[in-house]
């Protein structure tokens, strides 16, 4: 302990007298712990979309759609497949209970809304109570649809507001109705509180019940792999059959599922097919899109990318290693007379060997704590004012960059130490 | 403390490898005695004292330090016999230029671990001994030589060792400075330390008990 006590003193006075030489080692370690808290971060948030994924979209994911495509079949044999309807979503859910949501869904394009004496033009979403399951990233005003307006067909429907509605002014509205033909939408809704009003969907009149509000861009989930998501109107899929929004004899839904434990995912698999087999007499009718492969490739991605990161930061820790190793050894060879000074008067090698390191350890924390300064800075506000978004640091990161940094330090100082603690006291007192 | 040597050899690893420094030196020295050696330059005096501080080991032979044979010894034994036991001045002061006096003369109270508060004041008392009162906080580079060679010996003296080894402590100095640490080295004779010291100059070496004389690596008598 007293032993350390003094090394840390001479340290302390070493690396004050010679600034230059200190600071270009510490300025090594800590490139080293910026990369290192960067990294630390990269991780975190890594972690973070993939529990946001799960939370929010769910891993176990397929979807079910017809199957127009089928090439093997020889066209005089060719049959139409068959239709997914809302009983097939009722009968898969109640025959596979496992699976944590079957979600029905049929678009309608080009609908005409009409609100107040204003006509725009819409989509309309005929889904089920279990939409809401996944995927709902949004602010709910209003109710939601419930299974009450499924099985008596009611005419309400949900309306979607977008975070930022497009601009409403008049050169912009003529330009944009060229590719954006629900812009009008989107604005009428951002403009208007529908809530509890009627509305006429191709002359049907419809009761809002509900309004979704897209969070904003900074407050929706950072997730793995965010859904394509464009809803205008939501009503209940009964309801739109019954008034003739599609034709149960002629349009297929499609099945958006999510088979619930994705450790299960293969069995849940196996369990639909077999399910469309017995229902339809064949499953080659059906395309399942497994979409869990897709995740999960996007999620060996992040974690490949994190672990380039982290490789980069431990590189940058080997770089500032190196060099507290090679200025070290600088330092024990430029002061080798004094090393034969100090084991004359009794200092033992373990004496000398503990002045070195804790010496380039002491550079290796000044290294840290600086890097770890500058890896906040640059991860919170530089990021921020670059509009990248701020790395999510927490207080562990830089405390774990700090003691690495120190740590890596000591490590490297170790041979140039031993090299010290090696001279013979007669040999390092006769060098000038 | 009491020396004993015999057949004492060295020789040098690497440059002339083959041509020894010391060739079979025995001697023995009582506790108390002021011995002085000489000899040409080249001759192994330096060599001989190394050996003697345990600062460098012989090649052959054997050196009996207290009874207790120094190849026996393990590094940390040595280190703690040179901090305790052992002074040493050498001719180019090997003083740390950084530091001011008085912390050259903690550095052997450092390594033993004395408190810092005692450590100051002994440091004090040693300069004021060697008449350097009132200038404990310069630097070596502000002193003379003179005064820079009692500013060794008072480190040397620092941990109240029974012997000293100098290897011609005034070979730096005119002959007044010289003058004034040969009597230092004389008083702490009196005091009852065990002083060997090196020297070329014969008037110095007249003034000892005893004188080694060498010549390529032996001992003459
Ligand atoms: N580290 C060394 N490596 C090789 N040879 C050495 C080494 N140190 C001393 N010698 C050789 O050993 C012999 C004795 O050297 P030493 O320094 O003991 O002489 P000295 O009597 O002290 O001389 P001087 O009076 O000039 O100081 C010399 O020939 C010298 O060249
Ligand atoms: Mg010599």
């Amino acid at each position: 302990m007293r032993a350390l006590f003094n090394a840390a003193r001479t340290g302390i006075a070493e690396v004050r007298v010679h600034k230059m030489r200190s600071v270009l080692s510490f300025m090594a370690i800590a490139v080293g712990s910026v990369v290192f808290i960067d990294s630390f971060a990269t991780i975190v948030s890594t972690y973070d979309r993939l529990q946001k994924q799960k939370e929010v979209s769910g891993i176990a994911r397929l979807k079910i759609t017809q199957d127009y495509d089928q090439t093997n079949s020889n066209p005089d044999e060719y049959t139409p497949p068959p239709n997914i309807t809302y009983e097939t979503a009722m009968s898969l859910k109640s025959k596979l209970p496992g699976l944590y949501m079957v979600s029905p869904e049929f678009q309608n394009w080009r609908n005409t809304l009409e609100f107040e004496g204003k006509r725009v033009v819409t989509t309309i979403n005929g889904v089920t109570p279990e939409w809401a399951k996944r995927d709902f990233v949004y602010k709910l005003k209003g109710r939601f649809l419930d299974w009450q307006d499924l099985e008596n067909k009611l005419r309400v429907c949900v309306l979607v507001r977008k975070a930022v509605p497009p601009p409403s002014n008049e050169l912009t509205k003529t330009r944009m109705k060229q590719w954006n033909y629900t812009a009008a939408f989107d604005v009428l809704v951002s403009h208007n509180d529908m809530l509890g009003k009627t509305v006429k969907i191709d002359g049907v009149t419809f009761t809002v019940v509900g309004i979704l509000e897209e969070l904003s861009p900074s407050k929706q989930p950072d997730l793995i792999m965010p859904q394509a998501r464009d809803y205008k109107v939501l009503a209940p899929a009964t309801t739109l059959a019954h008034y003739g929004f599609f034709d149960e004899e002629y349009d297929s839904l499609d099945l958006n599922v999510d088979a619930g434990d994705e450790n299960n995912f293969e069995e849940s698999l196996k369990l639909i097919e077999n399910f469309l087999k017995i229902r339809f007499g064949g499953d080659e009718f059906f395309m399942i899109d497994n979409q869990m492969e897709t995740i999960n490739e996007a999620i060996d991605a992040s974690v490949k990318q994190s672990l380039v990161t982290i490789s980069l930061g431990m590189l940058a820790f080997l770089a500032g290693g190196i060099g507290i190793m090679n200025i070290t050894l600088a330092t024990v060879f430029a002061r080798t007379k004094e090393i034969g000074i100090r084991r004359a008067v009794g200092a033992t090698r373990g004496d000398i060997m503990l002045q070195f390191i804790v010496e380039a350890a002491m550079l290796g924390l000044i290294g840290g704590v600086l890097g770890s300064g500058l890896g906040y800075l640059w991860g919170v506000p530089v990021k921020e004012l670059l509009g990248m978004g701020a790395s999510p640091i927490k207080p562990w990161m830089p405390a774990v960059s700090v003691l690495i940094a120190a740590f890596t330090a000591f490590v490297f100082a170790l041979y140039p130490a031993w090299v010290a603690a090696s001279l013979k006291p007669a040999d390092a007192l006769r060098t000038e | 403390m009491s020396i004993s040597c015999s057949d004492l050899s060295k020789t040098y690893e690497g440059g002339h490898a083959g041509w020894p420094a010391l060739r079979g030196v025995s001697f023995e020295i009582k506790p108390g005695e002021f011995v002085a050696v000489t000899g040409p330059s080249g001759c192994g005096k330096s060599t001989l004292l190394n050996i003697l501080g345990l600062l460098d080991e012989p090649s052959g032979g054997r050196y009996l330090l207290n009874g207790r044979s120094i190849l026996e010894m393990s590094d940390g034994e040595r280190s703690d016999f040179r901090r305790d036991e052992l002074g040493f001045i050498f001719q180019s002061f090997n003083l740390l230029n950084r530091l001011p006096a008085a912390d050259n003369v903690c550095l052997p109270m450092m390594y033993a671990g004395i408190p810092r508060a005692e450590m100051h004041h002994r440091a004090h008392e040693l300069l004021a001994k060697v008449g350097l009162k009132g200038k404990e906080k310069k630097t070596p580079l502000e002193l003379s030589g003179g005064e820079r060679q009692r500013v060794a010996i008072a480190r040397a003296l620092a941990n109240a060792p029974k012997i000293l080894l100098a290897d011609e402590p005034t070979g730096n100095l005119d002959s007044a400075s010289s003058r004034e640490i040969m009597d230092a080295l004389l008083k702490l004779h009196a005091e009852g330390i065990t002083v060997i010291m090196v020297t070329h100059d014969r008037e110095l070496a007249a003034r000892a008990q005893r004188n080694l004389r060498m010549k390529d690596g032996r001992l003459e008598e």
